[in-house]
């Protein structure tokens, strides 16, 4: 046990943590050179020159606004459906499945451009809600996934316990269901709002540019060869679901039975 | 369905609510100067352009947004996009026959201004109306009235110009290559440290065209000829020849090119190739400022000349602030906002603008600029200036370099 | 039961809502790859060598690095399971999943490249002559910069998917496997497998899908030739010549219908008794 706990941690270290770690001093200190012989020249420019931008902080905050709604729409759905699949008998459930799973099938700038003229005719496009709808296309799927995982793990007999003992259908969902789904909600926050985050292309086309977010002023900079910058914003970027699953975390603390927030899924 | 009325029931009411088409309909290109400032003054503008450069963004953000405010009370929206994103998003807006839309001000030329302007995603003809452009800017300038080829029409405004160098690092190369010939032997004899971009990269396709340039009996029988009337294979088979010679000795033996200029920076910056290239003379400042490029870097131009090219600001069709728009270029035009360009500082571009047209202390002014060590001298780049040849030759470059050069 | 019935119904109304919206995009965007021509542009891309060759080396690449993907996860959740019941291994684990695809492309090019942290530091460290001696693994012409991103990338995907399946196997099967005889082997196939075999191949078909579409990583990480269909795609819609944009639409139609097909046949062959059965008696 203790070898395999060496192990995972060599693991963990070598791919995970120390990438991170040079990614961080990297956007501490100029574009490294050490073949030349230069050593490590450290600084704040990565970060000043990402502060000056003026778009940064909107683009930060209707991101995270963004992420916080595909997140409530997605936990909604992922719920509602999680559930009804869970539920639902045998016959015909390939092909439902198979149904829900195909917005991650199609690429999502096939429907963003097939989109876009309905979304300017309703007056959707260059608007907040248009680019919170496409942004449900490649999150949704993920949601109705693991929420219908988490409902067979959960067993039909524990959904059927609250509604003998006459529990109506939300108090069912917040005292019973939400508790035991917080191991689910948790993953979500990651995935959701990560994908959320992850969307050039279609929210640039319909955002139009009305709607700025924060790969939008990221992927230009893709093309700059001041790795600085570019290190100061990839952990700019990554901050931000952090950030956000904290808060999701600590409204969790609110559901009942929140003592044991990891261990009680069984 | 039953289910489905409902989401149906909504659509048609926003579809009922949204048919209403704008009452603004007026044609500003024709209105008085007075008339469009005032019409502009408190209103906000926005400008759609490629984001990419922090100089560039300076430029805009520190200069051009408070000036802009102060001279004429337009509050300036700088948005980051590519601009066939914009195009694309004002096509799919015209199908939609979208009267109002969300762009004011775009930065265009080329092939971009030529799919713009067959598509009718400009608002027309409006140069006319800009008094710094009438005033302080050669008019009949062919570099102005064609762009790539295509007819220019009074339907973009001149901003800048830039014109196409290499980078090299005087600290590992004394004499830099002087011609096209002596270039391809210096890269056999300094084996992997020379690169080029993709034929489908903006600079890649620039350096491919010179290429073709100096295969021609001479550059004008390429840049004077549209594509479809010309017989270039003799040219384009010494084209062909010329790269491929070149490609084993290339970085990675020419079996990757790179994908970005950035790319080719990133090489340069790390010593990895010995050359890099740009189409904008001062673009190596910058770079050297941040420690990207080495300190001792310098620019050079190859015979028969280098390509250099306007870049321009245009007007969507469905902008919906016309007078803001009108007024931001103007004064984007205005001589103080082009010296501002032209200083090394932010941006650092050379200025299209006429200098015998400028009164006397403006013109010192520009002319006691410092550009920076590795700038090449003014008369040096306009001796060896060559236009741009039409936009077609730049699709061709990508089809053909594609075919011939890389799948070889 | 009968109200229980009901309110399933009533519970996939949002959902059906919602997918209205992808349907109507593509139905669009099926519309737009026929251009009024009948299937001329499917022929025309067919018989395209650079397209067939970008399908070839999608579906190749794709397929590498979901494969590579999923054992590795695999591997990592079944050894290591019991240690990622804790929060802070778990987080660790999760680090790649806090950044967007492009976001940690760009990161395996800062340190793989030719140029990167890692030949550098081995250059430096007298392990390398000179960094351009480190093996080309960024935009190399067989994609392995590709599969190194997406493997890094959605290794704790896989983890993340698997982990609660295998918290909730009950090791009393294991004792079970053991009390007859079984070993390790038999372990894995008799318990671990029917368990998993659901959650593998919905984890397979959603990383392959987004692998074999997704236009930033291969755009960023892959090379001029051979090059993914997304790029393609991207470069004949959004090129300067607005005539390919039907092929665009008809590349990306056919990607598509060519997942939808995986998709469905897969779960037809899930759905059949056999799996149900291994599937346990949650239902």
């Amino acid at each position: 046990m203790i070898l395999r706990k060496a192990f995972f941690l060599i693991l963990i270290l070598l791919f995970f943590v120390i990438p991170l770690t040079a990614l961080l001093l990297q956007s501490l200190s100029a574009p490294w050179r050490f073949h030349t012989g230069q050593g490590i020249d450290w600084g704040w420019q990565g970060y000043s020159t990402l502060f000056e931008n003026p778009q940064l902080w909107e683009a930060t905050f209707i991101s995270i606004w963004i992420g916080f709604a595909v997140l409530f729409i997605n936990v909604t759905l992922g719920l509602f459906t999680g559930k009804a699949l869970a539920s639902y008998p045998y016959r015909g459930k390939a092909w439902l499945e198979a149904l829900l799973l195909s917005p991650i099938l199609i690429p999502s700038l096939a429907i963003a451009m097939g989109l876009h003229l309905f979304m300017i005719r309703i007056g959707l496009a260059d608007t907040f809600w248009g680019v919170l709808l496409i942004h449900l296309v490649p999150t949704v799927p993920y949601s109705i996934k693991i929420f219908h995982n988490s409902y067979q793990q959960i067993g039909k007999t524990m959904m059927e316990q609250p509604h003998i003992l006459g529990a109506g259908f939300w108090t069912q969902v917040f005292t019973v269901e939400l508790p035991l789904l917080k191991p689910a909600i948790r993953s979500l926050t990651f995935l959701t709002i990560v994908i959320s985050l992850s969307q050039y292309a279609i929210t640039a086309l319909i955002g139009g540019g009305r709607v700025l977010t924060l790969p939008l002023v990221f992927f230009p900079f893709l093309e700059n060869a001041n790795t600085s910058i570019m290190a100061a914003f990839s952990i700019w970027f990554a901050l931000i679901p952090v950030f956000m699953y904290i808060i999701i975390e600590s409204l969790m603390m609110f559901l009942p039975y929140s003592r044991l927030p990891w261990r009680n899924h069984r | 369905m039953k289910k489905f009325i409902p989401f149906f029931l909504l659509a048609t009411l926003f579809l009922t609510a949204c048919s209403e088409t704008s009452t603004n309909n007026k044609d500003w290109t024709e209105a008085s100067w007075e008339e469009i400032e005032a019409a502009a003054e408190g209103t906000e503008v926005r400008l759609y352009m490629w984001g990419g450069d922090e100089g560039i963004n300076a430029y805009i953000d520190d200069y051009v947004t408070p000036q802009l405010e102060d001279q004429y009370g337009v509050s300036l929206k700088r948005v980051p996009l590519d601009t066939p994103e914009i195009l694309q998003k004002l096509q799919t807006e015209k199908q939609a026959n979208k009267q109002d839309g969300s762009v004011d001000v775009i930065w265009i030329n080329g092939e971009n201004f030529k799919n713009a302007k067959e598509n009718e995603l400009l608002i027309g003809s409006f140069t006319e109306v800009l008094p710094n452009f009438n005033d302080y800017y050669n008019t009949e300038d062919p570099a102005f009235q064609t762009d790539f080829g295509t007819k220019v029409e009074g339907m973009e405004a001149p901003w800048g110009k830039v014109q196409f160098v290499f980078h090299y690092d005087s600290e590992k190369i004394v004499n830099p290559p002087a011609t096209f010939e002596e270039l391809q032997t210096w890269v056999s004899q300094n084996p992997g440290k020379f690169t080029y971009p993709r034929a489908e990269e903006f600079t890649g396709n620039a350096f491919l065209r010179h290429v073709l340039y100096s295969q021609a009996e001479k550059p004008s029988d390429i840049y004077e000829q549209p594509l479809e009337e010309n017989d270039i294979t003799p040219t384009a088979e010494r084209t062909w020849s010329y790269l491929n010679e070149m490609e084993n000795d290339l970085w990675r033996s020419g079996e990757h090119y790179p994908n970005s200029l950035t790319e080719l920076d990133r090489l340069y910056s790390q010593g990895e190739v010995w050359m890099t290239m740009g189409y904008n003379e001062s673009r190596a400042e910058s770079l050297i400022e941040e420690g990207v490029f080495p300190e001792s870097t310098r620019s050079f131009v190859m015979e028969p000349g280098s390509i250099g090219n306007t870049h321009f600001l245009s007007i969507p069709f469905n902008s919906p602030n016309q007078p803001g728009a009108l007024a931001a270029i103007n004064f984007m035009l205005s001589p103080e906002a082009q010296l501002e360009k032209y200083k090394p500082d932010d941006w650092g571009e050379n200025t299209p603008i006429s200098f015998d047209q400028l009164p006397e202390d403006i013109k010192e002014e520009f002319e006691s600029v410092e550009r920076g060590e590795s700038v090449l001298s003014t008369e040096e780049l306009e001796e060896s200036f060559l236009p741009e040849s039409e936009a077609a030759y730049v699709d061709w470059m990508k089809e053909q370099w594609f075919n011939e050069v890389v799948q070889k | 039961m009968k109200l229980f019935k009901n309110r399933t119904f009533l519970l996939f109304l949002p959902v059906a809502i919602f997918l209205m919206i992808p349907f109507y995009g593509f139905i669009h965007a099926v519309i737009q790859s026929l251009g009024g021509e009948g299937l001329a542009h499917y022929e025309e891309i067919l018989s395209s060598e650079r397209f067939l060759s970008s399908v070839w080396f999608s579906v190749r690449t794709a397929g590498i690095a979901t494969l590579v993907s999923i054992i590795l996860g695999l591997g990592f959740t079944k050894f290591f399971h019991p240690l990622l019941t804790n929060i802070s291994p778990r987080l660790m684990v999760w680090i790649p999943m806090l950044f967007p695809h492009f976001v940690w492309g760009y990161m395996v090019i800062l340190m793989l490249s030719e140029t990167g942290w890692l030949p550098q530091i081995l250059a430096a460290a007298g392990w390398l002559e000179t960094p351009s001696n480190f093996p080309v693994w960024t935009r190399d012409p067989e994609g392995i910069g590709i599969i190194i991103t997406y493997v890094w990338k959605e290794v704790p995907l896989v983890i993340l998917l698997l982990f609660p399946v295998y918290a909730s196997i009950r090791p009393e099967y294991y004792a079970l496997v053991d009390s007859l005889g079984g070993n390790a082997w038999h372990r894995f196939t008799t318990v671990d497998l029917p368990h998993l075999l659901p959650v593998l191949v919905e984890t397979f078909l959603i990383i392959f899908s987004f692998t074999l579409a997704a236009y930033e990583v291969p755009a960023l990480i892959g090379t001029t030739f051979p090059e993914m269909i997304s790029v393609l795609g991207y470069e004949w819609f959004y090129g300067s010549s607005w005539d390919d944009r039907p092929l665009a639409f008809a590349a990306m139609v056919m990607t598509s219908l060519f997942l939808l097909g995986l998709t469905l046949m897969s779960y037809y062959g899930l759905s059949r008794p056999r799996w149900r059965a291994m599937r346990g008696d949650r239902q």
